[in-house]
């Protein structure tokens, strides 16, 4: 029924989707290679984000989301192990869905929706910890955590904002 | 590229972080111990002023896990563990009150705990 350019579009969406969740994929694999030399768990610059928000920003929250989606599952099987996985899909939706909400309000650049991606993912993983361990003891850690999403999530906002800026309109 | 929005976003998280960071330091402890909680149940206390060495053992169907931890000189830090990211080895030697070491692949929590004025607890910063 939709006609031929239509569908074009749709092909063509399709296909930066899956470029989109690979890069996603190898920025996982360099953030598993090149840890941050810090004792707690969860500390991480979350370049795998940048690639998230560009595709909220160009794309739509159903794409943005099932690119994070793929590249969890990927990453989860290739790297960080099952319990890595569901650690970092806590993370990964409940950040997704602060940015979208944040990026629907038009009130906020890429820097504010990423800081609040940012903290929202590690607390995300954080409630994670204290369901699995079944221990709120490691609620103590919420503090550096917050800073290090906050920091890392401005540094991510940042270089997104730069390359948004630089990349061709899609089709 | 920075909107008003953001800046008043980022205040109110850096409030809110050095609000929650401030929580946790009040009240120095009487007596402080090392409470090991495995799986959400307590392995054991322990008492900081006397120097031992507390192995951790799980036996379960996934294998056998194992966490050794050190106490020493009023402080507490984790020897060994099985498991792989060594997060909770790296982690320095803890002593204040409300700070944790964790294992999250053996769901192992070291945790200081002790009296307070009002026996309060690390949750108060979950309240």
């Amino acid at each position: 029924m939709s006609s031929p350019a239509k569908q074009d579009r749709r092909t063509s969406i399709t296909a930066i989707s899956a470029m989109f969740a690979a890069l996603a994929l190898i920025f996982s694999y360099i953030e598993f290679l090149i840890p941050l030399p810090v004792p707690i768990p969860g500390i991480k610059l979350g370049l795998a984000n940048l690639v998230i928000l560009i595709a909220i920003v160009r794309m739509d929250f159903r794409h943005a989301f099932a690119i994070n989606c793929a590249r969890i599952l990927l990453s989860g099987l290739l790297f960080s192990g099952v319990f890595g996985m569901i650690y970092s899909f806590a993370g990964g939706v409940l950040s997704i869905l602060v940015m979208y909400i944040l990026y629907r309000t038009n009130l906020f650049s890429l820097v504010g929706i990423s800081m609040a991606g940012g903290v929202a993912h590690n607390l995300g993983q954080l409630i994670t910890a204290c369901v699995l361990l079944r221990n709120t003891a490691i609620l103590t850690y919420f503090p550096v955590l917050l800073f290090s999403g906050l920091i890392s999530g401005i540094a991510i906002g940042i270089l997104a904002c730069v390359i948004e800026k630089r990349l061709p309109e899609f089709n | 590229m920075i909107k008003k929005a953001d800046v008043i976003l980022f205040i109110i998280i850096l409030a809110a972080g050095l609000a929650v960071s401030l929580l946790p330091l009040r009240g120095a402890l009487k007596d402080p111990e090392v409470r090991v909680t495995v799986n959400g149940e307590t392995y054991g206390v322990y008492s900081l002023s006397e120097d031992r060495t507390v192995e951790i053992v799980q036996n379960t169907s996934a294998g056998t896990f194992t966490n050794v931890l050190v106490i020493k000189d009023g402080e507490c830090f984790m020897k060994s563990a099985s498991c792989r990211n060594q997060i909770c080895v790296d982690h320095g030697p803890i002593s204040g009150r409300g700070q944790v070491i964790v294992c999250l692949p053996n769901k192992v929590v070291a945790e200081i705990v002790g009296t307070t004025g009002k026996g309060g607890d690390v949750d108060v910063i979950s309240g």
